[in-house]
C-alpha cells in the first residue's frame, strides 16, 4: 500500500478559500509541527516538504540505510519520503504525499487508536532491531490512509544511542495507552480527555480513574500506578546519564515495548459490537436506504464531486457509495460502535472517518489556536450529505431550524439534505421528554422550505417512505458579502505530526 | 548527552528500566543510587524517597 498523492481539491466557493494566497513555496510551516528543533513540516503545493536541520539529517541517514525503513514504506507502515533540494537554511529536505484528509486521535474510534498504539509499538521494535529509535511517541504521527493507520514522522527516528531509555515511553502511556485502558478498562470514552487535553491523562490522573477490579493488575500496578509514584518522587530529577551508566540498553526497552504490545492487543471495548444492530433495527434505514442511495449518486454525477464531508454518517454506507465514484468521503458520526465498525471492516480507499459530536465539533485548538484545525477548517467539502441529521440536531440538541440552515450553507457548496418533519416516528421519539412550548418554531415543512430558500436553491427533490422526510439537493446561492462562513484562520495543516 | 525535545520524566526513564525484567531492576537501582549520590554531594540533602523503587521487588510482568 502507499500514500495517495493528490492534490486537495480547489475550495468550493471563494468565500471557502484561505484569505492569503495559496503557499507555493517552502515557507509556509505547518502550524502543528514546531515542536521537534530537528525537524519540521512547510505546506509546499500538493506536497508537504520537511526540512531537516544537520541533527535531523543525521537521524534520516541513519534510518533510509536500513532495510528496516525500506520495508515498512513498501508495506504501507511508514510514508514515502523521497530527498528534494533544500533551501537556504535548511541541512536536507524531505516530499511525503500531502494526505487527502487529516484527522486527529480525539475523533478516532477506539479500534483506531489501538492500531496506532500498535503501529507505533511495531515500528519502534523494528527500529531497535535496525539500531535506531524513535524520539516520541503520539499519536499525531499517524494517519490513516485508505482505513489503514500510517506513521507519518521520518524526523521522529534517530539512531540508538547506547545507554538511552526510550524517551517516548512517558509520552507513549498518556497519548496511547492510558486513553485505551479508560475505554476497556473504566469505560469511559477517551475522545473528550484528549480533546481537553492534547498531553494526554497523567499517570496520576490515570490511577485515581482505575476502577476497582483494575488496581491489582499487574500492567495498572507497573505503568500506571508505580508510574504515578515515582513520577511524584523523583519530580524533575534528572536520571538520564546515571541509566546509561547503570547499563541500561535497548534490550530493556524492547522488553518493555513486546510486553506493551501485548497489552494493547489484549485489550477490547464492549460496546463496539453494538453498532450494526442497534442501527440497521430503524425501519426508515431500509425503507429509504435505496432511494437515499440514488438520489446521492445522481448528485455525484451532476456536480462531478470530488470531497464530500457525510455529516451523520451513521454505517458509512453513503459515504461509501461517494467513495466508489472517486470522492474523498468524509464519514463523520458521534455514535462511535457504528464508526468503530465501519473502520473495523476496512472500508478501503477513498474514506475517512471522524468521531464528533456536530452540535460541537473539534474546535481549532493546541498552541495559540492552530496547532490543531477545527474539523470545519479542515473538511473543506465540495459536496455536503446531511442524511438523517437535522432532526437530531433540531430535537436533540435544540439547535433552531434557521441555525442549523445557516450552518449548512456555510460551508458554501451543494448540500443534500433530508428534512424530517415532527410527525416522524424518530421525532416523536426524540421529543417524548419535552413540552411543545419547549421547541423550536420553524420545524414544519412548509417552513424548512422557506428557510432554505433564503440560503439555496432546490434542484431536486424527492419525498421518502410515509411522507413524513424529503430529500433536497440543494445549490448555495450567491453570498450578498458579510455572510460570515465556517473557515477561519489559516491554511488547514496536511501534517499532524508534533 | 544529547537531549531530545520531549521531556521523558525522571521517574518514568527508571520505571522502564524495572519493566525491562531482572537485570532492569539491578539497572534502575543502580541508576537511582547514582542520582542520589549525586544530589547528597551537591546539596547535601536526600534526592527523595527510595521507596518506590525498593518496593518493586519482583520482575515485570505485563
Amino acid at each position: 500500500m502507499s500514500a495517495r498523492w493528490r492534490k486537495p481539491p480547489s475550495p468550493p466557493s471563494p468565500e471557502l478559500a484561505h484569505p492569503e494566497p495559496a503557499p507555493t513555496d517552502v515557507s509556509t510551516p505547518d502550524p502543528g509541527s514546531f515542536r521537534d528543533p530537528a525537524s519540521r513540516v512547510v505546506i509546499d503545493g500538493d506536497k508537504v516538504v520537511r526540512l531537516l536541520d544537520e541533527r535531523g539529517l543525521e537521524g534520516w541517514r541513519s534510518l533510509s540505510a536500513t532495510k528496516f525503513f525500506r520495508t515498512a514504506v513498501a508495506d504501507g507502515r511508514l510514508i514515502e519520503s523521497v530527498e528534494v533540494d533544500p533551501p537556504d537554511g535548511s541541512a536536507a529536505a524531505l516530499a511525503h504525499p500531502r494526505l487527502d484528509f487529516i484527522s486527529y486521535p480525539y475523533e478516532w474510534t477506539f479500534s483506531m487508536l489501538r492500531d496506532a498504539a500498535l503501529l507505533q509499538l511495531d515500528l519502534l521494535e523494528g527500529a531497535l532491531g535496525a539500531g535506531l529509535t524513535i524520539k516520541d511517541a503520539t499519536p499525531y504521527n499517524v494517519q490513516f490512509v485508505d482505513g489503514r493507520p500510517v506513521f507519518i514522522d521520518v524526523g521522529s527516528f534517530e539512531a540508538y544511542r547506547s545507554g538511552e531509555p526510550w524517551i517516548g515511553y512517558r509520552q507513549f502511556t498518556r497519548q496511547f495507552l492510558f486513553p485505551l485502558l479508560l475505554r476497556a478498562w473504566a469505560g469511559v470514552p477517551f475522545q473528550p480527555w484528549l480533546r481537553g487535553d492534547l498531553e494526554g491523562p497523567t499517570a496520576e490522573q490515570m490511577a485515581k480513574l482505575l476502577p476497582a477490579g483494575k488496581r491489582l493488575n499487574t500492567s495498572a500496578l507497573l505503568h500506571v500506578r508505580l508510574q504515578a509514584r515515582m513520577e511524584s518522587r523523583m519530580g524533575d530529577r534528572s536520571v538520564r546519564r546515571e541509566l546509561g551508566e547503570a547499563g541500561f540498553t535497548a534490550d530493556l526497552i524492547l522488553a518493555n515495548v513486546r510486553k506493551l504490545k501485548k497489552l494493547v492487543a489484549s485489550l477490547e471495548w464492549e460496546g463496539a459490537d453494538q453498532g450494526w444492530s442497534t442501527y440497521v433495527e430503524c425501519s426508515h434505514v431500509t425503507r429509504d436506504r435505496a432511494t437515499k442511495g440514488e438520489f446521492l449518486e445522481a448528485a455525484l454525477d451532476r456536480l462531478g464531486s470530488r470531497r464530500v464531508v457525510d455529516l451523520g454518517a451513521n454505517d458509512g454506507h453513503f459515504s461509501q457509495i461517494a467513495a466508489a465514484k472517486g470522492a474523498l468521503a468524509v464519514a463523520v458520526d458521534s455514535h462511535e460502535p457504528v464508526l468503530d465498525a465501519l473502520y473495523r471492516g476496512r472500508p478501503g480507499p477513498g474514506l475517512a472517518i471522524v468521531l464528533t459530536d456536530l452540535a460541537n465539533p473539534s474546535p481549532s485548538q493546541g498552541w495559540a489556536g492552530r496547532e490543531r484545525p477545527s474539523l470545519m477548517e479542515r473538511a473543506r467539502p465540495d459536496l455536503v450529505i446531511a442524511y438523517g441529521l437535522i432532526h437530531h440536531l433540531i430535537y436533540g440538541a435544540s439547535i433552531p431550524p434557521r441555525e442549523v440552515v445557516r450552518w449548512l450553507s456555510s460551508f458554501g457548496c451543494p448540500v443534500l439534505v433530508e428534512f424530517v418533519s415532527p410527525a416522524d416516528e424518530m421525532v416523536v421519539k426524540l421529543v417524548g421528554n419535552k413540552l411543545p412550548h419547549e421547541l423550536h418554531p420553524g420545524g414544519e415543512e412548509a417552513d424548512f422550505r422557506a428557510l432554505l430558500q433564503q440560503h439555496f436553491a432546490t434542484v431536486a427533490e424527492q419525498a421518502l417512505g410515509e411522507g413524513t422526510r424529503v430529500l433536497f439537493a440543494l445549490e448555495p446561492l450567491p453570498r450578498a458579502g458579510g455572510e460570515p462562513v465556517i473557515t477561519t484562520g489559516g491554511e488547514p495543516a496536511m501534517t499532524s505530526d508534533g | 548527552m544529547i537531549f531530545g525535545y520531549l521531556d521523558p520524566g525522571s521517574g518514568s526513564m527508571i520505571l522502564q528500566a524495572v519493566i525491562g525484567g531482572l537485570a532492569g531492576i539491578g539497572v534502575a537501582f543502580k541508576a537511582y543510587r547514582a542520582r542520589r549520590a549525586i544530589n547528597k554531594a551537591e546539596t547535601g540533602s536526600e534526592a527523595g524517597d527510595v521507596s518506590a523503587v525498593e518496593e518493586t521487588t519482583q520482575p515485570a510482568e505485563s
